[in-house]
């Protein structure tokens, strides 16, 4: 296992570094905003471009960005979004207020929607897999941005229950900013709640009707037994992957949520610097995002091996 | 443009901020004669924003949020303030509130005219003989302090300039300071200094002729071919000798077609040379496109080349490149706002960039914002809000002279800026910020179309009328338009565009829309426009007139759209008449367009039932990152209009407007227009709001004009009686002539600026010029800009007429019904009794 996971590590590192170049090269390659002609700033304009190497070629420029960072985790300076600002800094500044978000959110949103699921599959075919299974196709038909304002103008509105939007500041764990993440963590949560509770249900439902759940029962478990021991763990091995996924979604952000709820998250971060070719700050969210994909992929897969026994990685046999 | 866009846009924020103080006596008025309020109380003015600005660096900041950020924190030496008893305008008959007058702020007193004694002490910043008008003196207050305590001098700004100007900070705003007309004696030879660069004979102030009849020689002449040809030597330089027979690959063309590969001299020799036929050097583009290698000396001493020093302590001396004085001097030439700096933050702030550049992060953050305006930034997250708060070392609030007003209702004293504090927040949803406000959580709501029926009629809604006219700008680059047809997929006998470009088609086109109708249904805070000109636009800053309201403008309007003036009773009652809409004389035109656009060959009537055989889809071009409802609802309602208009013509059935793919936010918009791959948007120029002179510039100078491919405004003639002499020149030269520009034509020189002419004769050249522009039918007016606004129960304007200078005062005259506390407990009683505030 460990073999298999440092030889992902090195594999990662390659991809790593192809995925950076390929994004580095292609964003370097969209036009940059056409300079007014007459305009007296088009000089200093001109005069930036060439001082910040964009008339050389790609591969001295791609060596100017990684020799930054590898000897003095320079990763620029904003050049259109946070003029004059380390990119760096920005990002860290933004990326905990995405993140609380969306870590509230899992937090509630994977029990209940597995309980959910569990009941449906518990109860199949009764009214409450029915209701259950009906509410959820129509919260995952509908997408977040409706719940979003409809949670604002009812809850916040007319209400009065919660700030409309999310308070100003880094006080990230007081009460008064926890009140005001409610309508968007809600926001953010019944599609996650759905699509946990219908993955479980239907995982469960299939191991449920395995012939091993028939073997545990005539041994003499009862049903509570066979279902916790035998029939979730079975059905983990899908749902917690899961788990992992909607964890990497959390560092994301969501774009439309964030707007609605003006939260200073990193959720348009990198289409807002591909639109204003604010070429650090489209690298730094480039590869971060490609960092934390890689290794949640290695993650994954690795927990594939701890759920599942029958799963060994890098086994020959 | 965009530039004087936003150097004007932080002026008047400026002004709207700072505005006030002075022209009373020196003396003031007493405390006791000031009515005060309440000192505990905190009155918060809270606004919102779709997007925050990142950076108010004053020598870097490229876009308005900035500007508005940094409003707050700066001020300036002059500013504007409401005419009142305190400050009255030199016109007796005016009556308080109407107008403005200019008063030191930061200054002591107004500026004195230093040119002869600068002349002596410095021979070569002043041109020979001149007498006045080139150097000012300003006087400085003595209590002037940034938030952080360092005490303001004459020397600060000194100090201020010369950082903006540092070659090495590659400052954005740099170019307001060395490039603007009245930029300061020697900023450009400090800012280039040991480098060289591309000066036009334009640039220059001769022509390519005056320059080899005064010595010059062609062989120091090079052409500018990355602004005429848009192409650049292997060595990355975008001027060459006109000499260079080094061919250089143009990217635009096709590989193998004409002109893939290009010279210099191919370029002088076909285009711009004296022996060339294609007419470019008739027209004038040599001067401007040729020109000179200027050599800018290498380590030049600040104090011995800029124009910009200390007299002592509290007098500084700024020399011009231009003879200014009055409104101009105030408003265009003198540098403060943008130089002043806190040299000992500012320096901290820049960094060394792994490829060897510099970065700033002044003014990026609270700690990297020193403050010397009326208000601190005490808060401020990227992207989620900002936060001011007064700043207790500013002078204004202990200045009983020129920091304060006499109300025009209940006739007492008040000090400016009630306001404590200013919070800004984003947000990004319109509905978020309605239900706010009916909250009580914003002091302002812009209405938008939905809105309009419910609080349109509302007390509390304001109406601002913009300077901006919104025009259809319709293609006419028939060299594109032929492309598209050629293009694949394009099937010329089903479809056409050709014919938009005929002049009949345009015509028709321009009054086939009911202009009212599109305002009321599509964006109700526009009104219909008519003319290149906007409502607001000032022709005399000293009285604050607007061009619209001339007779000679209106009389302008009425020529175009031949009203005859004395069918009506008067002058006003003809320009009211207009509509801009004629569906009968449109459906006339489409007729004759429909005979014109067959003789040319665009279209084809197959089987001679009178019928145009192709459709014609005019694509609307969408200045955008996305399609927005809005921009639907008025593609849809243009579209409706137009398949009406040509109903019983011969193109019934066969004209539609449809919407482009999102273009971008950028000048994309302007490019496909200019190239013809998109044929109509609705577009306007801003800024210049008090110099429509400079304004025209937007339409007569190729670089900036969107027709610049199809009008050239330097063949297009026009005559215009002038104290009794008829002048016939060319529109370009007009323009010219009347922004102060010496103009020769025929052998003799016209200068109509400021200076050589009547504000008379230069509205009759300007009414003239605009009346010429509007007969290109490029530009159709289609609606003046404007807004309306709910302002909140919690404030009031100290006067509800909008001036063009001053607004209704902004936040300086700001007024509030109620302090914070008190208006949250009326904001729950309301809500409580009735759900929301009512408007």
């Amino acid at each position: 296992m460990v073999k298999y996971a440092l030889q992902r590590i090195v594999y990662m590192f390659f991809v790593f570094m192809i995925i950076s170049f390929m994004s580095f090269v292609l964003i370097r390659m969209l036009p940059l905003p056409a300079l007014a002609p007459n305009d007296p700033h088009t000089t200093i304009l001109e005069i930036r471009r060439e001082a910040l190497g964009y008339n050389k070629p790609y591969l001295e420029q791609f060596w100017i960005f990684i020799k930054g960072i590898v000897t003095k985790w320079d990763w620029g300076t904003s050049e259109k979004l946070f003029i004059g600002r380390d990119v760096w800094g920005v990002f860290v500044e933004k990326l905990p207020a995405s993140m609380i978000v969306n870590l509230y959110s899992i937090l509630w949103t994977i029990p209940v929607g597995i309980a959910l699921g569990v009941l449906a599959a518990l109860k199949k075919n009764t009214w409450v897999d029915y209701t259950i299974s009906t509410l959820t196709m129509v919260v995952i038909s509908v997408p977040s941005f409706v719940y979003a304002f409809l949670i604002q103008y009812i809850l916040c509105f007319k209400l009065r229950w919660f700030p409309f939007v999310m308070k100003g500041g880094t006080d990230y764990f007081s009460w008064a900013m926890f009140k005001s993440i409610v309508p968007p963590i809600l926001a953010l949560s019944f599609g996650v709640i759905a699509g946990f509770c219908r993955t479980t249900r239907a995982e469960l439902t299939e191991v449920l009707t395995s012939e091993f759940m028939l073997l545990a029962r005539t041994k003499g478990l009862t049903k509570t037994q066979a279902t916790v021991r035998h029939a979730l763990r079975n059905c983990f091995v899908v749902v917690v992957p899961a788990i992992f996924g909607e964890f990497i979604g959390i560092i994301g952000g969501s774009l439309i949520i964030e707007n609605i709820f003006s939260i200073p998250g990193v959720g348009n971060l990198t289409i807002n610097a591909i639109r204003a070719t604010d070429y650090n700050v489209f690298m730094l969210s480039t590869c971060f995002y490609t960092a934390i994909g890689l290794a949640a992929g290695l993650v994954v897969d690795i927990s594939y091996g701890f759920i599942d026994p029958r799963i060994r990685m890098g086994s020959k046999k | 443009m965009t530039t004087m866009k936003r150097a004007l846009a932080l002026i008047l924020a400026l002004i709207m901020t700072c505005a006030v103080f002075a022209g009373c006596s020196k003396a003031g008025v007493k405390d006791s004669d000031i009515t005060a309020f309440d000192e505990n109380a905190k009155y918060t003015y809270t606004s919102w924003a779709s997007g925050l600005a990142s950076n108010w660096n004053p020598h870097d900041y490229e876009d308005a949020n900035s500007s508005d950020m940094m409003s707050y924190l700066i001020d300036s030496f002059y500013t504007f303030a409401f005419n009142d008893e305190l400050h009255p305008m030199e016109d007796e008959t005016r009556t308080p509130f109407d107008g403005y007058v200019i008063i030191p702020s930061m200054a002591a007193d107004m500026p004195v005219d230093v040119t002869k004694e600068v002349a002596k002490e410095h021979p070569d910043w002043v041109p020979e003989g001149a007498e006045s008008g080139y150097a000012w003196a300003i006087p400085m207050r003595k209590d002037l302090y940034f938030d952080t305590g360092y005490h303001i001098t004459a020397n600060s700004y000194v100090e201020g300039m010369k950082r903006i100007l540092n070659p090495d900070y590659q400052n954005y705003r740099s170019t307001d300071v060395y490039e603007n007309t009245y930029g300061i004696v020697g900023a450009k030879d400090y800012f280039f200094q040991g480098t060289e660069s591309f000066q036009s004979f334009s640039d220059m102030g001769t022509t390519y002729d005056d320059y080899i009849a005064n010595g010059g020689s062609d062989a120091d002449v090079v052409i500018d071919i990355g602004g005429f040809w848009g192409i650049q030597t292997a060595e990355g330089k975008t001027y060459e000798s006109i000499a260079s027979e080094t061919e250089i690959r143009d990217p635009a063309v096709e590989e193998g077609q004409p002109e893939d590969y290009v010279s210099a001299k191919y370029l002088w020799d076909n285009y711009l040379g004296p022996n060339s036929t294609s007419g470019y050097y008739e027209a004038g583009y040599t001067n401007q496109y040729a020109g000179t290698v200027k050599v800018y000396e290498d380590n030049v001493n600040f104090d011995d080349v800029v124009g910009f020093y200390a007299k002592d302590d509290y007098t500084l001396v700024e020399v011009f490149n231009a003879s200014c004085s009055g409104f101009t001097l105030f408003y265009n030439a003198i540098q403060d706002s943008l130089v002043l700096v806190e040299p000992d933050v500012y320096d901290k702030c820049i960094t060394t960039q792994a490829d060897g550049t510099y970065a700033s992060s002044y003014m990026t953050s609270v700690e990297t914002s020193p403050s010397y305006g009326p208000y601190s930034l005490t808060d401020y997250q990227t992207g989620k809000l900002a936060h001011f708060s007064r700043n207790d070392k500013w002078y204004g609030y202990k200045d009983n002279v020129n920091n304060v007003y006499k109300d025009p209702e209940d006739g007492n004293i008040y000090r400016l800026y009630q306001t404590t504090d200013i919070e800004i927040q984003v947000l990004a949803e319109n509905s978020t910020a309605k239900n706010m406000f009916l909250s009580g959580d914003l002091i302002s709501y812009g209405l938008q179309a939905a809105d309009m029926n419910e609080y349109r009629n509302s007390d509390y809604c304001y109406d601002t009328p913009g300077p901006q006219i919104f025009f259809m700008l319709l293609t006419g680059n028939i060299d594109g338009l032929n492309a598209r047809e050629a293009a694949d997929g394009f099937d010329q006998t089903k479809e056409d565009i050709q014919t938009i470009t005929c002049e009949s088609f345009r015509k028709a086109f321009a009054v086939s829309f009911d202009r009212q109708a599109y305002c009321d249904e599509t964006s109700p805070s526009l009104t219909p426009g008519f003319g290149i000109f906007g409502k607001t636009i000032i022709y005399d800053p000293d009285t604050a007139a607007y061009y619209r309201d001339t007779d000679v403008a209106k009389q302008a309007l009425c020529d175009f759209y031949s009203v005859d003036v004395s069918q009506f009773a008067s002058l006003d009652d003809a320009v009211n008449s207009i509509t801009g809409y004629d569906p009968e004389a449109a459906k006339e035109l489409y007729a004759a367009a429909f005979q014109e656009s067959l003789d040319a060959g665009y279209i084809t009537d197959a089987d001679n039932d009178g019928k145009c055989d192709q459709t014609i889809n005019i694509i609307y071009a969408v200045g955008s990152d996305n399609i927005t409802d809005t921009m639907r609802l008025r593609s849809e309602w243009m579209d409706n209009a137009i398949v009406k208009a040509v109903e019983g013509t011969p193109f019934e059935g066969k004209v539609h407007i449809v919407l482009s793919s999102p273009l971008g936010s950028g000048n994309e918009f302007a490019e496909a227009l200019k190239s013809g791959s998109c044929d109509v948007c609705l577009c306007g120029w801003d800024g210049s709001a008090m110099d429509p002179y400079n304004l025209l510039q937007a339409y007569t100078w190729d670089s900036y004009s969107y027709a610049a491919n199809w009008y050239h405004p330097q063949q297009d003639m026009l005559t215009l009686t002038i104290n009794g002499e008829e002048i016939t020149m060319s529109v370009y030269d007009w323009a010219e002539a009347v922004t102060g520009n010496d103009t020769t034509v025929n052998g003799k020189t016209y200068n109509f600026g400021t200076n050589d002419a009547d504000q008379e004769t230069r509205m009759h050249i300007l009414a003239g010029v605009e009346g010429k522009l509007l007969q290109t039918f490029t530009y159709i007016p289609f609606a003046n800009n404007g807004s309306k606004m709910l302002l909140s129960q919690k404030v009031y304007y100290v006067t509800e007429d909008y001036n063009a200078v001053m607004g209704r005062g902004g936040i300086a005259y700001l007024k509030y019904n109620y302090n914070d506390e008190e208006w949250a407990a009326y904001c729950e009683q309301q809500i409580a009794e009735h759900g929301q505030l009512q408007y």
